[in-house]
């Protein structure tokens, strides 16, 4: 399929130029502006007005009004016409000898300078190189001659500025600035005729074809080339285009961008010069001329003059998208730029990069769709709009005009073919994935939002949490019929706590925990719940659904007031004591709690010690009386109790004593509870002698001391040492306990008091440790003292010294010098020294400072009379 | 493959001379298209532009055609590298390089580098048949055209030899006038690919596209100054990797 870039607009009718006359043919054709100059071959210059004009159907038309026609009178044909506007000249080629005739009148005008005669050929310099608007440059060729002439024409004469030697005789030429291209009788070639330099370009039998050498641009020509190819090469020789396909009959060619149009014995090809592609055909038969003068491609058979009128360039693009060439329509496009205002030229080729996008789209060509939608900046609703159902019902969107593809949706582009819906949807769902993360979806982040929920929800696609996690627009109205249609419930629920509806989503959730909603998103979604419980805010809320987290377990119901995130706002907060009550059924949850508030926020309130005391002991005793319970669950039990019994400054210790004073089993309590009341007495009885148990007895007295001063360590150690040495007590002394007591804490007894108590007939060596530790300490103590005193001492002698420093030099002292304050002499070198310097006797210096107070009063006394 | 921009100018030229039927439009197609096709007798020229890494590099495909032949002192023209294509199964084909196209050079660059291609190693290697991993990439979802050799086609007689290719090598570098040792090794230069695989072909282009870089910075700073730029060094290591993809 091809593309309709002009249309043929006939111009000069035949009976216009020749009237009755049937043998006269045109034979060259100038136009500029609106003035058409015909050439026949009997000798007339003919001189229209063209007029454009639009037809009702809105299309180009032209109405050619005749002026003026004037014989030459030469009877020879018109071969060549030029105008040179500015001076109102034209140039003609008539019986090989240029002419030039007024404009206007059409009369010869006389002109000085050189005679151009057997001229078979010239051009214009269309680049011209002198900057005089009243001159015109001009190269011409003569018969037989290997040269080319270079003239300027001006209003009353042609001067020659040069001529060029050429290695053959040149059959025809074109000229931008400096730079001559030539058809040569065997080849093409570039000459530059201010650098004299040359550069053949390709061979061609000029005598065979008749050459064609069109300048088409700066520094830019079109050659007939072999084989009916139209050549491109620039003023270096170099071809920067790929060339077009003619065919060998070529007689002219015309350029008017993007297009290079030909003529031959039948045809007007048009072809771009963007990809060298054959765009449009049309039949011409008779074809003679085909120049462009000015963007206007004018064409002539030898009878009637036509105007090629490029379609509107939008026209030609919307044709190549509506035959799926993609590619071309945006070549087109993107050199249209040069010729369309900016603003326009933008909104232009993004209109066709979205329907390029679309083409391609409705051909699964997802990549280069996605990449024309991003560059087109589409709106991003025209694509899911295709998708039906997505777009929210609440959206106000509605399809461009024109539209920008002829799909009417999902269903009509795949014909019901299941795998190209999934396809669809899937580039969908990346397309709008990297629209959300970029910022194109600015104002449409409600469309897009719910258009891509829907499409994750259907899918199954994991992403659906991801959305709904993160920050989203989904809308609430259209999303959750879509989330319950595809039994999404988990999801749902993620959608109603976004959007502030805590209670339904808790539902939702409720519901698929007890299975009366299936969804499986996620099996731990009892935890998740009452995680969200133990963050929600709204309290009533979670008062409302803690009975059903702790009735399906405790355990991991009590959480959601264990893990309550601790906040300084008083909103959203639980009173502990509220909790307590609540909890009062659910016991296992209870203790949970509260080993939560002692144990891990470590409250001091001795009210939770105390009940969380009550229950261990409960537990415990519980335990006691239950035979089938194990030692390993007891001594569990009971490493809770001591724990917080010794941790704990708190708890009620007589409540508690009283509860376990039955329990023979319960000493070790006993005796820390005890403890706390400071009854160390009974304490260390009931380690000794009830429980005999000497480490813990050990331990106790550590423990008991533990925040206290040494001397209140040493007095529990020595209580223990006394209750093991009482020969009262049933079984005698307990020689080795103490023993072992004495080595093991030699550091918490009074050596000297210990030694006093012992009994006389123990060995030495056995209390060799204790003894040895108490020697090393005392040495030690010894010791440490002498190094405090002796660094005492230096710091006090490098305080002198630096105080004598301070004072400055010496201090001469002699037995002639009397002291100042008694004025006797120094009998002795001992001296004390005033402020200043001044030597006094130390005696007389110790005197004065004992008067000093009563002098000073009496100083203060004085000044105040002066 | 993204094309360079519509409307960019090339920075560099590299053309394909051989003759009719060696494959020279194949060559270029699965370069640029990836694939493998059917072509027409290219008609007088084409050229595609590809960009690498930030430079605009164009590729001319010639035509072989006798007709044409008048063509390629123009093509080459300001050619910074020829690619020299022949056929593996047609001895001949080597034969015109020398014969015809060798003096369509003389305009090229004086710096233009040579490479020998001898294609459609596919008819005569079994090595050829897969294309070569490590140029191949994963951009390419649809089948092949189905390259393996049909059990019972026998490999066609290789007509050129690698050796042949080597000497036609050192030949050009002769009539360039150009000493051996200081232009580019024959390993390096002499390639035998098939476009029909993909053999090759990407190691080819690439290849040379690094080698002619020195090139294009030489035009750029004469284009931009003629102050000689001691900073800008020449030899200009590129990897592959650091190129577009
Ligand atoms: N087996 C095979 N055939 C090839 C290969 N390259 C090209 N051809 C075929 O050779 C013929 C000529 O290819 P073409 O690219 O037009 O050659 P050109 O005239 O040098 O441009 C075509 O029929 C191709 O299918 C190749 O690598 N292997
Ligand atoms: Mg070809």
């Amino acid at each position: 399929m091809s593309v309709k870039a002009f249309e043929l607009v006939p111009a000069v009718e035949r009976e216009q130029v020749m009237g009755e006359k049937v043998r006269i043919n045109i034979e060259c054709i100038e136009c500029c502006g609106q003035h058409l100059f015909l050439g026949t071959n009997d000798c007339f210059i003919h001189h229209f007005i063209l007029e454009e004009h639009m037809t009702a159907k809105g299309k180009l038309a032209y109405k050619a009004q005749k002026l003026l026609h004037k014989y030459l009178g030469l009877k020879k044909p018109v071969a060549e016409l030029k105008a040179a506007s500015a001076l109102e000249r034209l140039i003609v080629l008539c019986d090989s000898t240029i002419t030039v005739v007024d404009m206007v009148t059409l009369e010869l005008v006389p002109f000085g300078g050189i005679k151009l005669k057997g001229v078979t050929a010239f051009c214009i310099n269309e680049n011209p190189v002198t900057g005089d608007a009243f001159c015109v440059e001009m190269a011409v060729v003569l018969a037989r001659r290997r040269a080319v002439q270079i003239c300027t024409v001006h209003e009353d004469r042609v001067d020659m500025l040069k001529e060029v030697t050429t290695p053959e005789q040149p059959c025809a030429l074109s000229l931008d600035g400096y730079n001559i291209c030539l058809a040569l009788s065997t080849q093409y070639m570039i000459l530059n005729y201010s650098t004299g330099a040359s550069q053949d370009l390709f061979p061609y039998d000029c005598e065979e074809r008749k050459p064609i050498v069109k300048r088409i641009g700066r520094e830019e020509f079109l050659l007939a080339g072999p084989g009916g190819l139209g050549m491109f090469a620039n003023a270096e020789g170099i071809s920067q285009r790929a060339p077009v396909s003619w065919s060998e009959s070529v007689i002219a060619a015309a350029v008017c961008f993007p297009y290079v149009v030909a003529l031959d014995e039948s045809f007007v090809t048009v072809h771009s010069m963007l990809d060298q592609q054959l765009k449009q055909t049309l039949s011409f038969r008779d074809g003679h001329l085909l120049q462009d003068f000015e963007g206007k491609v004018v064409l002539a058979s030898s009878k009637a003059v036509y105007i090629l009128v490029p379609l509107p360039l939008e026209r030609q693009i919307q044709d190549l998208l509506a035959s799926h060439r993609v590619e071309e329509a945006l070549t087109l496009t993107e050199a249209a730029q040069r010729n369309i205002p900016k603003e326009k030229y933008q909104i232009l080729h993004k209109r066709i990069l979205q329907q390029a996008g679309f083409i391609q789209f409705g051909q699964l060509q997802f990549l280069e769709a996605k990449e024309h939608f991003r560059k087109g900046q589409l709106d991003v609703r025209e694509l899911i709009s295709l998708y039906p159902l997505l777009l929210p019902a609440s959206s106000s969107f509605t399809r461009c005009h024109p539209p920008l593809h002829e799909f009417a949706d999902l269903n009509h582009l795949t014909q019901g073919d299941q795998e190209k819906v999934q396809r669809f949807k899937c580039f969908l769902i990346s397309y709008l994935h990297e629209v959300r993360s970029s910022d194109s979806a600015n104002g449409f982040r409600e469309d897009v939002d719910t258009a891509l929920l829907k499409l994750y929800a259907e899918t199954g696609h994991e992403s659906l949490l991801d959305l709904l996690a993160s920050d989203n627009a989904c809308l609430l109205a259209d999303s959750a019929p879509w989330l319950e249609k595809h039994h999404k419930y988990y999801a749902l629920g993620l959608l109603y706590h976004y959007n502030g509806q805590d209670s339904a989503a808790l539902q939702m959730w409720v519901k698929i925990v007890n299975g009366d909603l299936q969804d499986s998103t996620r099996p731990d979604l009892f935890e998740y719940v009452v995680d969200f419980l133990s963050f929600c805010s709204n309290l009533d809320l979670v008062w409302r659904h803690a009975d059903w987290a702790l009735q399906k377990d405790q355990k991991i119901g009590v959480q959601i007031f264990t893990k309550r995130p601790i906040s300084e706002e008083k909103m959203g907060q639980l009173n502990p004591n509220d909790v307590i009550a609540y909890l009062e059924k659910h016991s296992q949850a209870l203790l949970l709690y509260l080993e939560h508030l002692v144990l891990e926020k470590k409250l001091q309130k001795e009210k939770y010690h105390t009940h969380l005391a009550v229950l261990y002991t409960d537990k415990v005793l519980g335990l006691i009386s239950r035979p089938s319970a194990n030692e390993e669950q007891l001594s569990a039990a009971r490493q809770k109790l001591q724990r917080l019994l010794k941790e704990s400054n708190l708890c009620r210790v007589q409540l508690l004593l009283g509860k376990i004073q039955d329990s023979e089993l319960l000493l070790l309590e006993r005796a820390t509870l005890h403890g706390k009341l400071e009854e160390h007495d009974k304490a260390l009885h009931i380690l000794v002698h009830q429980l005999k148990d000497s480490p813990a007895a050990e331990e106790y007295c550590s423990w008991a001391s533990a925040s206290q001063d040494r001397s209140y360590r040493q007095k529990l150690f020595h209580q223990l040492l006394s209750v093991y040495l009482d020969p009262d007590l049933p079984g005698g002394a307990q020689t080795i306990a103490a023993v072992d007591l004495l080595n093991r804490h030699a550091e918490d007894f009074d050596a000297v008091h210990v030694l006093k108590l012992l009994p006389e007939e123990w060995s030495l060596p056995l209390l060799r440790p204790f003894l040895c530790g108490a020697l090393r300490a005392s040495v030690h103590a010894r010791c440490t003292s002498q190094v405090a005193v002796g660094l005492a001492r230096a710091q006090n002698l490098q305080l002198q010294h630096d105080r004598l420093k301070y004072r400055g030099g010496p201090i001469l002292v002699s037995e002639k010098k009397g002291c100042q304050l008694c004025h006797n002499t120094f009998s002795e070198p001992d001296c004390a020294c005033l402020p200043g310097g001044t030597p006094v006797h130390i005696h007389c210096v110790a005197k004065k400072a004992l008067d000093l107070p009563k002098r000073q009063h009496e100083n203060a006394h004085r000044s105040n009379h002066t | 493959m993204p094309q360079a921009s519509r409307t960019k100018k090339p920075d560099v030229k590299v053309v394909i001379l051989g003759d009719m039927n060696v494959g020279k439009t194949s060559l270029l197609h699965r370069y640029t298209e990836r694939k493998f096709k059917d072509t027409i007798s290219t008609v007088g020229g084409a050229f595609f532009l590809k960009q690498w890494g930030p430079y605009n590099i164009s590729i001319w495909d010639t035509a072989g055609r006798e007709q044409f032949h008048g063509l390629g002192s123009m093509y080459c023209r300001g050619a910074a590298a020829v690619i020299l294509t022949y056929d593996v199964t047609n001895w001949q084909s080597l034969a015109e390089l020398e014969n015809r196209f060798l003096s369509l050079t003389d305009t090229a660059n004086t710096d233009c580098i040579f490479a020998i291609v001898g294609n459609k190693a596919d008819l005569t290697d079994t090595l050829a048949h897969g294309p070569d991993t490590e140029s191949e990439r994963g951009d390419e979802a649809q089948p092949e055209v189905p390259c393996p050799t049909p059990p019972g086609t026998p490999l066609q007689h290789k007509q050129v030899s690698r050796e042949d290719a080597v000497a036609l090598y050192a030949r050009v570098l002769r009539y360039k006038g150009l000493e051996e040792k200081a232009c580019l090794p024959a390993e390096t230069v002499c390639f035998e690919t098939s476009a029909k695989t993909g053999y090759n072909v990407d190691v080819l282009f690439e290849t040379l596209f690094d080698l002619v870089l020195p090139s294009i910075l030489k035009k750029r700073s004469e284009g931009e100054s003629s102050t000689v730029d001691l900073e800008t060094p020449m030899e200009v290591k590129r990897t592959k990797a650091g190129c577009c993809a």
